[in-house]
């Protein structure tokens, strides 16, 4: 950790790239270009004077390893007027265009009013007049910066917000808030701030070997408070690009490719960095501070939010890069975003075959041209050629099959697949109020605003609050029950949405928070691991899980590294509960221990749990509870109204009527969406049928009672009366004599024998030819499997006893208006 | 005096020195006590014949096990009869001072806790209770409205804050500290049983009798034992505790010179989770105790009080019944010693004398949890802030208030224990049965009335037959009975009714899991029930 540590002693000024005003944007690919794209500004013009001097001595060494044809072209472009030259010799035919650009592609996520007005008016045009596709470049250079692919840059985080417009690209010293000029500005390993070295007290003779730490830093470990001194009145403190990216203001990004649109806009594929605060374990002790991780994840960026370079290393690199300046950072792993996993870069990079080692040969043999090739490799084109040169090369490198394929999988592959992207215009036919309704009613959708759980909230709020707010951090234990879909766990969700919230805004100290869903545990024990993983992110048996938690929670002498207090959200509570309770005495001891710093929010069904568990878990459970009783139906309404707010697809009395009955029967929010859901199908299809037949939908169709209804009676109307009425004729009448025979009898049970005699009475009665004994008895059979009958198990004898499964009226009820068998009616 | 080591049990230990695993299984501990155990018996078959080559040995303590367990550890049953040490063996019955009364050897600070407790019990009108309220009001006013304040008083009340001393349990902790401290004088084993309801300082006391046993060998200049305290619910494994126990014993030995094999304290805390079927896990621990080397010292921790007499037959026949030390409930005087001991620490009165008793009174009839009577103090203690809130976001010219009347009104009062006991106390049925949707309140209307006929209980087909019963008359229509069904789960879950087990579905019995007039009680109040219930 120190040999990395030391690596940036000296903070030299970082050099930004001096910012051309109006951007420039030059193509250097083989896009066919419009002179005009290299709008001659003075820059331009200044360098490539300078170039003019060095292009002869490249061309003999240039030529020699193209091929003939580019070769030809090359001397060709030579005859161009010198202005124009740079951005020529970068045209080069040896390197392929990606497969990709061949492609044609609709991207239509660009909406026109984001683009700044006047950008490259010409480079438009250019686009125009070719076919539309995109394009893909090595190399953009784009308002004064030069970005090629590979390079690491600074993403704007939000378009509105105002503290990025700012960007210090020189660091001032915290002391005296003057930039550094020429003195040297020392930076302190811990709060990395730069200081001048006479702006210190006491002043710094010479930078100090090995690791410094500033007085400040000394003094806040040492428990004492001592504050950074304030700028004058009126000035703002800027604030440099790393601190705002160490503070999640910004995002840094790796380009790995890009291209311009068919509308001219110069976009990039973004491979994310982000901090350690942002990874699912948050920052860990070992973390150094300029440490980033590199994701998974990918994006679609335009170039238009990038502020600037930023230097991303890996460790070696990192420790040689003694005066980086300010912009450098370090990135050793790969984060996982899906899995929350790390891995070293380095062992991924290993992993792929040696390809990746012919193309560092050549950088090497690439470097040793460079020598030879002229001092001032700061300058734009230059460094465009030099770039162009290396481009080409890797490319050649790269037509060996194996690390072509290598390298193409790992930049493109992503891309092919999100490519089959269903064009915006396709389904851009407007939805109908109903078919909104019908999404914001999705059980999945989450709502925007909780309503009715206020008085709720808020105790578990203050609960939260008071625990975590303490220095002291004292443990805690809440008990929340109730019915289910009373909107038990959303509440408590959105508690801590809240609470991350604030702490993102800094008015409360961060904390972890560990959500275990009892039901998703493989057994009871699993707990132990899932909670250490939460905290650590170390995935370790439970066993072993069990003995670091204890360890950790009941250590009190033993100052742990991390006192961040934990927030535990068990639900499904009741699923804990073993054999001998071991599980829920463990969780909810650790609280009662003294420097636990846990807070245990546990969530079930059962009201009474508490006093069915041992007494001495009871006890150590505390008396804190929360009770969510079930919805009223006003309740049920304002939730419902309140998802709709601005649909016009129901009827008010509709949503009453819904809400009163689900309140009626169980007060379950989720029943009274689904309720409300399906009727907006319902209402959905009647209308599109309705457009179908009349062909002029004129008339809004609006889910009305009608419709309700509908839904509550496919909801609340049991299986068992559709099957009845839908089974055989033979069925039917064994199901009447059955309930004849029961109702005469006053038993509730019979056995088969008599129940074969009152099936063939009825049949001689009303004409029927009674099937015999056998078919009867597979009848009955049927019936039980069926579960309307509950016969006696296993034999198919006469005697076995049969019992109806549903109410005598629910099976009269189907049979009364049976249309081929009317005579059943009089018998029951 | 010989060196108290044998060849056999040198042997032995380092048998377990060149042991390269650490997780010793039980035989091996046994091992290392037995060995030595065998010789003697071989050697001492005759009784008689009193070898003078044993006599220096035999007053080492684990040779002659019989006369020294007749001392230390008083058998459960001879305790009743009048034996000096019974007296103070006995556990304490109802009223502490009864007791302490009889007890020949109180020390001053039982005295000084006869003397709290009889000032705490004549609150009425005693002169005592004056000085003590005098004492309340010369303290400072205290603000809930300050963090720092509060937060002081919080972590005063919280469970994890154990108090410097520990009040009322002093005779408890005596005793238990007598018998340790006998053990590692005359270097012997011994068992000891601690039981008690939760909640009444047991794990607490055995915690400072720990601290206090190090102190005391320190000053004696005797070898201080080794300490392992297990909490048993924090074993993956029930055998896992032997291999602690083994750990330790051969961690000492490594660092063992000569003489001084020091004394192991093994302190298992919730020990009934041990109980395995064959309760052998338990079984070999006590018996750890009974090998004539061992220096084991077993002290048990759990609630059940007939943990130990379960093993007693077995024991017996070994010699080492442990002694029992029964942690009564706390009564009203001890809850309100324990909680001012508390608050002592403070700087400022927070309990109105008469709240503190009120929630003594309430948690010593119910349960004598101390941990409850905590938790109840610091509900209060937020009521009072809620109120104290409310207050201040009313208005602000209650800040113009005479000073004596915001002095009262910043400490916790009746009322506010009052609710917070309420919360705690309170059966929630009737206000649940209120709040429940009109099918559920049906079901139960038409549970009532089939209980009424004199069953006991039902089943759903039943109920449900009775429910479509009620609803008809009502005009109302009836759910289907899966709906009934799930219906039943949801009143199950919430503790109202009970549900039995069952293959079908209409078959499964029901029962009332309340009082039928706590039904009738709620219902009541709506007029469409009344008629019903009539």
């Amino acid at each position: 950790m120190a040999e990395t540590q030391q690596m940036k002693k000296f903070k030299t000024p970082s050099k930004g790239t001096p910012r051309a005003k109006h951007p420039i944007s030059l193509d250097h690919h083989i896009a066919p270009q419009t002179p005009q794209s290299a709008t001659p500004s003075a820059i331009n013009l200044r360098r490539s004077h300078r170039l003019t001097a060095a292009t002869p001595e490249h061309r003999p060494a240039l030529s020699s390893f193209n091929t003939p044809k580019s070769a030809a072209k090359t001397r060709k472009i030579c005859e161009d007027p010198p202005s124009i030259l740079p951005t020529e010799t970068s045209i080069n035919p040896a390197s392929p265009p990606p497969v990709e650009s061949r492609k044609k592609r609709k991207f239509q996520e660009k909406s026109a009013e984001k683009r700044k007005d006047s950008r490259n008016v010409k480079c438009k045009r250019a686009a125009d007049r070719k076919v539309k596709k995109k394009v893909y470049h090595k190399k953009v250079v784009y308002d004064g910066g030069e970005f090629s692919a590979g390079h690491d840059v600074y993403v704007k985080r939000r378009s509105d917000a105002s503290s990025d417009d700012e960007d210090p690209e020189v660091e001032e010293c915290r002391v005296c808030f003057k930039p550094a000029g020429r003195r040297v500005l020392i930076e302190c390993d811990d709060c990395l701030n730069g200081f001048h070295l006479k702006c210190l007290k006491p002043p710094l003779k010479a930078v100090p070997d090995g690791d410094w730490v500033c007085c400040y830093c000394v003094a806040r470990k040492n428990g004492e408070v001592m504050e950074f001194p304030e700028p004058q009145a009126g000035k703002k403190r800027a604030r440099t690009a790393r601190e705002k990216l160490l503070s999640s203001d910004l995002w840094a990004a790796r380009i790995e490719s890009l291209w311009k649109e068919v509308d001219g806009t110069y976009w990039f594929r973004a491979r994310w960095y982000i901090i350690p605060e942002e990874t699912a374990v948050g920052r860990q002790p070992h973390n150094l501070r300029r440490e980033l991780y590199r994701t998974n994840d990918f994006a679609d960026v335009e170039m238009e939010s990038t502020i600037r370079h930023c230097f991303v290393m890996s460790p070696r690199e990192f420790a040689n890069a003694a005066d980086g300046g300010d912009d450098v950072f370090l990135c050793e792993y790969e984060y996982e975003v899906q899995w929350h996993s790390f891995k070293r870069i380095a062992e991924i990079d290993s992993n792929e075959n040696d390809g990746e080692k012919v193309v560092d040969n050549d950088a090497d043999w690439n470097s040793c041209d460079e020598s030879d090739s002229g001092s001032d490799f700061n300058s734009e084109e230059e460094a465009a050629y030099e770039n162009e040169k290396r481009n080409r090369l890797s490319q050649s490198s790269s037509l060996r099959p194996v690390a072509a394929n290598s390298r193409k999988g790992q930049i493109f592959g992503l891309q092919k697949i999100g490519a089959k992207k269903i064009p915006e215009n396709l389904r851009s036919r407007k939805q109908t109020d109903l078919e909104k309704a019908k999404s914001t009613l999705l059980l999945a959708t989450v709502p925007k605003s909780l309503t009715c759980r206020d008085r709720e909230m808020n105790e578990i709020t203050t609960f939260i609050k008071g625990a975590i707010c303490d220095e002291q951090c004292l443990g805690r234990c809440l008990y929340v029950h109730g019915v289910p879909g009373t909107g038990k766990t959303m509440s408590v969700l959105a508690v801590m949405r809240n609470l991350k919230s604030e702490v993102d805004a800094g008015s409360i100290r961060p904390y972890c928070f560990v959500e275990i869903n009892g039901l998703k545990l493989a057994s009871p024990e699993n707990i132990y691991s899932v909670i250490y993983e939460g905290l650590t992110g170390h995935r370790v048996g439970w066993k072993k899980a069990l003995n670091l938690l204890n360890a950790r929670f009941s250590d009190e002498n033993k100052c742990r590294k991390d006192t961040r207090p934990c927030i535990l959200l068990i639900d499904e509570l009741d699923l804990l509960v073993t054999r001998n309770q071991a599980v829920l005495y463990n969780i909810l001891d650790w609280p009662t221990r003294p420097n636990s710093k846990l807070i245990v929010i546990g969530i079930a069904n059962t009201m009474d749990l508490p006093e069915k568990l041992l007494p001495r878990i009871s006890s150590r459970m505390g008396i804190q509870r929360l009770c969510f009783g079930p919805y009223n139906f006003q309740q049920l309404q304002e939730i419902i109204s309140s998802r709709l707010k601005g649909i016009d697809a129901f009827e008010k009395v509709a949503i009453e009527f819904a809400s009163r009955k689900v309140a009626a029967v169980s007060g379950d929010a989720r029943r009274a969406l689904e309720i409300c859901r399906r009727a907006a199908e319902v209402a959905d299809y009647r209308a599109k049928k309705t457009a179908l037949s009349s062909s002029d939908a004129s008339g809004k169709v609006m889910a009305g009672m009608a419709d309700v209804e509908a839904a509550i009676k496919e909801m609340f109307q049991a299986p068992h009366i559709q099957v009845i009425r839908s089974c055989s004729k033979l069925s039917k009448i064994f199901l009447a004599a059955m309930v004849y025979e029961l109702y005469k009898t006053g038993i509730g049970e019979t056995t088969f024998e008599k129940l074969a005699m009152v099936v063939s009475s009825f049949c001689a009665n009303n004409g029927e030819t009674f099937p015999g004994y056998d078919t009867l008895l597979k009848v009955g059979c049927k019936l039980g499997e069926c579960r309307l009958l509950l016969c006696e198990p296993g034999t198919r004898h006469k005697l076995q006893k049969l019992q109806l499964n549903y109410p005598n009226d629910d099976v009269t009820f189907a049979l009364k208006d049976s249309k081929d068998l009317p005579w059943l009616a009089k018998y029951i | 005096m010989p060196s108290r080591h044998s060849f056999p049990a040198a042997l032995s230990i380092c048998k377990l020195q060149y042991n390269s695993s650490f997780s010793l299984s039980i035989e091996q501990l046994h091992s290392q006590f037995l060995q030595p155990f065998s010789i003697y018996t071989a050697s001492v078959s005759n009784p008689g014949t009193d070898m003078p080559a044993f006599s220096a040995r035999r007053h080492s303590p684990s040779s002659d096990p019989t006369s020294e367990t007749r001392v230390a550890v008083t058998p459960r049953k001879s305790r009743l009869r009048s034996d000096p040490d019974a007296a103070i063996a006995s556990p304490l019955r109802k009223s502490p001072r009864l007791c302490k009364e009889g007890s020949p050897n109180s020390s001053p600070k039982i005295e000084v806790i006869r003397k709290c407790l009889k000032s705490s019990l004549n609150l009425s009108g005693s002169p005592e209770k004056k000085q003590l309220s005098e004492d309340f009001v010369e303290r400072q006013t205290w603000d809930p409205r300050e963090e720092t304040q509060l937060r002081a008083v919080n972590e005063a009340l919280h469970l994890s804050t154990a108090p410097p001393n520990v009040v009322c349990r002093e005779n408890e902790k005596n005793q238990i500290l007598d018998f340790c401290s006998k053990c590692v004088k005359e270097e012997k084993a011994g068992s000891l049983y601690v039981c008690g309801c939760p909640g009444t300082g047991k794990t607490l006391s055995m915690e400072k009798v720990k601290v206090m046993l190090v102190d005391w060998a320190n000053k004696e200049g005797v070898q201080p034992p080794d300490v392992l305290s297990i909490n048993c619910t924090t074993l993956a494994n029930m055998s896992e505790i032997f291999s602690k126990v083994s750990s330790e014993i051969v961690f000492s030995t490594f660092t063992w010179h000569e003489d001084d094999v020091s004394v192991i304290l093994v302190v298992a805390d919730e020990l009934d989770y041990l109980i395995t079927k064959d309760r052998s896990v338990l079984h070999d621990l006590f018996m750890l105790t009974t090998m004539p080397f061992s220096r084991c010292i077993l002290l048990g921790v759990a609630n059940a009080i007939d943990l130990a007499d379960m093993f007693i037959p077995k024991l017996q026949s070994l010699n080492c019944k442990p002694m029992v030390i029964t942690f009564c409930a706390y009564s009203k005087d001890q809850i309100i010693n324990i909680l001012q001991e508390r608050l002592k620490a403070l700087p400022y009165t927070v309990f109105q004398p008469q709240a503190l008793e009120l929630c003594a009174r309430k948690v010593a009839a119910a349960s004598g949890d101390m941990r409850k009577a905590l938790a109840v103090c610091r509900s209060a203690i937020e009521m009072l802030i809620g109120e104290s809130m409310l207050s201040s976001v009313d208005g602000t010219e209650d800040q113009q208030k005479p000073a004596a009347n915001n002095m009262t009104s910043n400490q916790v009062r009746i009322h506010h224990v009052a609710a917070a006991l309420s919360k705690v106390y309170k059966s929630p049925v009737v206000d649940t049965i209120i709040s429940l949707p009109q099918h559920q309140q049906i079901i139960l209307c038409s549970a009532v009335k089939l209980f009424r006929e004199g069953k006991k209980g039902t089943t759903l087909g039943e109920l449900n037959k009775y429910y479509v019963d009620v609803c008809k008359s009502t005009m109302i229509p009836p759910v289907g009975i899966l709906e009934l069904s799930s219906m039943c789960r949801v009143l199950d879950d919430q503790g109202i009714l009970k549900l039995g087990q069952s293959r079908e579905d209409k078959l499964r019995r029901v029962t009332l899991n309340v009082d039928g007039a706590d039904i009738v009680f709620a219902l009541q109040g709506v007029r469409f029930f009344r008629n019903c219930l009539k």
